[in-house]
């Protein structure tokens, strides 16, 4: 009994996690229609510099996530500005080759200027574990679901009520019909991207302040591409409800088939989801003409 | 294709083929005994890169009939190759299956995985369908780390080299001449394949796959023999490896390398014969030269940096080509070629 709760509340605030990083592939996917494979990599950069802020430079905690949004913010520009906007209009198979390279980019310059390989960044929520009933919960894990959880929420306000999200949103439904209107579309991408780095960082500071900084983000990376799948690519409920799903699902999976079988999981939810639901819980169905 | 200038066609023979001027054909022939002669002069260091451009060249030749034909792309082309290299060094290593039929038998079991994670390609394209390669990637790496009874996990498996009735593969010129054969058959199986009814029918499903199916192309089974094709040539590339190498283990086999064909593939041109020559060719050379002389020497002269801090130098400048290619050369150094051609034909007219 006490392993099952401690394995609901595990799993729903790592998948919780999962969710975050997922809603950063969202936000672009939904403004720009430019699926972002280098989610990972993202992640895992913007650990790199928490961790220099932090542990090399020794920063107080505030300042050093301050300016790790802030490099996030330049990041997002960035890449924005000088990859994505020259290929606007281009076909969707230079579109995922174009993060494609940037992945492989993104890899090799945290390889370049971090070459350790593994860091470790101070502890930022209390160590202790408290219990709820018979189960012991770590106390870090909550504290990143909630802070994820107020970022959905903060992010679907945004869009909801904020001039700038409801120029995103309707940018992904017709981009010539809201240039028309004199929106300025690439203001939109450029921001979606910003949005999507920072929310990036967020995530990898909280991931790494509770594991450690590695290759291994890049995989939490590639998982989230399952909480994207199976929450359907243009929904932001989607993510925050596939996230747990696919946390649960992964350490019920790793308690009882072993912890090699939990890093399967997200996949094999992926090839499941693809051949029954390809667009997801909550994604809408396209409908192609000619 | 362009043609210098004075040459006509008079047949429809004549307007397919391949190789049509005098030119070319002394050119082909030249390029050929080159190719022939080539371990003879080769410096001792330089056959490993040549050999594993040869094998690499076969499964970016399998990724562009499935990416640049047919537009399905594949984020799992290196763990389709692991399939191949695994299933020939089981067959040839356990079963004493002769070479020549555990090359097929794998280039076909490849072919066959291929088609279970092609039948997405269906309902979904796109990113979806990247997704799902992705995942086939990490499945089936996954299944042969895991699997140690037969896969030996990380420990890996010894193979032998290949031996066709008898006659041993066991140097490295030997090696050259095994691997080429097949390379020069896949390559020249996929240039004809493209001006065939299939190569059409999957140039079509590229294009626009509605107007395709409207013109009464059955879709389905053709973006599935894309697969099965694109698969069979990675799993005839993964039971060469296998063997040239005579050791593999699953880490060999890395989403990475996944992407490096995909990069090669972008920076030689897709959907087109020469793309992955070039693409393979040049990108392949490079990454040698880069971490045999240029890295050891970066690492001796910037001593400031922190060590070690060359291993990324080449993921970043392989991903810097990939973004420049795909921003100002979108179709590939093959395009770039084809220009220099046809303003050298024009000269001094070419504008």
């Amino acid at each position: 009994m006490d392993i099952l709760i401690q394995n609901i509340i595990t799993g729903t605030a790592t998948g919780m996690v999962y969710a975050l990083i997922a809603l950063g592939f969202a936000l672009i996917w939904k403004s720009s229609r430019v699926a972002n494979l280098a989610l990972g990599q993202l992640v895992l950069i913007s650990s790199w510099f928490a961790y220099s802020m932090l542990v090399q430079f020794k920063f107080p905690f505030w300042l050093g996530m301050l300016l790790t949004i802030a490099f996030a913010i330049l990041l997002g520009w960035l890449i924005e500005r000088l990859a994505l906007r020259p290929l606007i209009g281009q076909p969707i198979l230079s579109l995922i080759a174009i993060t494609l390279g940037l992945a492989y980019f993104l890899e090799g310059l945290t390889a370049f200027i971090w070459p350790q390989g593994q860091g470790n960044l101070p502890k930022v929520f209390p160590q202790t574990s408290f219990q709820i009933g018979p189960a012991m919960i770590q106390q870090e894990l909550l504290w990143a679901a909630v802070i994820s959880l107020i970022l959905f929420i903060l992010l679907s306000v945004f869009f909801k009520y904020h001039r700038m999200g409801i120029a995103m949103r309707a940018t992904a439904d017709d981009q010539l019909a809201v240039q028309a209107c004199a929106v300025p579309v690439n203001r939109v991408f450029s921001m979606s991207w910003i949005f999507a780095c920072v929310v990036a960082a967020i995530g990898g500071v909280l991931i790494s302040s509770i594991a450690a900084i590695n290759y291994g983000l890049v995989e939490t990376g590639f998982k989230s591409f399952s909480v994207v799948i199976l929450g359907g690519m243009e929904s932001f409920l989607g993510c925050i409800v596939a996230g747990p799903i696919i946390g649960l699902c992964e350490t019920f999976g790793g308690s009882q088939f072993g912890s090699s079988v939990k890093e399967l999981i997200p996949f094999i939810i992926i090839v499941i989801v693809i051949m029954i639901k390809p667009f997801g819980l909550f994604g809408e169905e396209r409908i192609e003409r000619i | 294709m362009s043609l210098p200038c004075g040459i006509r066609n008079f047949s429809y023979h004549t307007d397919i083929a391949i190789i049509r001027t005098k030119t070319q054909w002394v050119l082909f022939i030249l390029f050929m005994l080159a190719l022939s002669v080539l371990p003879f002069y080769l410096p001792r260091s330089w056959f490993d890169t040549v050999n594993s451009i040869g094998i690499l060249l076969i499964a970016v030749v399998g990724l562009n009939i499935l990416m640049g034909y047919c537009g399905q792309l594949s984020l799992g082309h290196a763990g389709f190759m692991a399939i191949g290299a695994f299933t020939s060094a089981l067959l040839t290593g356990n079963l004493h299956v002769p070479f020549l039929l555990a090359l097929i038998i794998s280039g076909l079991s490849a072919g066959l995985i291929g088609l279970i994670f092609g039948i997405p390609s269906l309902r979904v394209k796109g990113f979806y369908l990247a997704i799902a390669t992705i995942a086939a990637q990490f499945i089936i790496i996954w299944i042969l780390q895991n699997w140690t009874d037969i896969t030996h996990g990380s420990n890996g498996l010894d193979v032998l080299p290949a031996s066709i009735f008898n006659w041993q593969f066991d140097s490295e010129i030997k090696q050259f001449y095994l691997i080429f054969t097949f390379t020069i058959i896949s390559v020249l199986f996929a240039t004809n394949l493209a001006r065939s009814r299939i190569g059409r029918a999957f140039i079509a499903i590229r294009d626009n796959d509605l107007a395709a199916e409207v013109m009464g192309i059955n879709v389905f089974r053709y973006k599935l023999l894309a697969f099965f094709l694109g698969c069979f040539l990675a799993g005839i590339a993964g039971s060469l490896y296998a063997q040239y190498r005579g050791h593999i283990s699953y880490e060999d086999f890395t989403f990475q390398q996944s992407i490096l064909y995909i990069g090669m593939l972008i920076i030689g041109g897709l959907g087109s014969s020469l793309g992955p020559i070039l693409g393979t060719v040049i990108i392949e050379t490079l990454q040698k030269s880069l971490t045999n002389t240029i890295a050891p020497w970066l690492e001796h002269t910037m001593t400031f940096m922190p060590t070690g801090f060359s291993s990324g130098l080449n993921l970043m400048l392989f991903g810097l080509a990939i973004i420049l290619i795909l921003i100002f050369e979108p179709r590939g150094l093959a395009h770039l070629w084809a220009l220099f051609k046809s303003s050298y034909r024009m000269w001094p007219f070419s504008y």
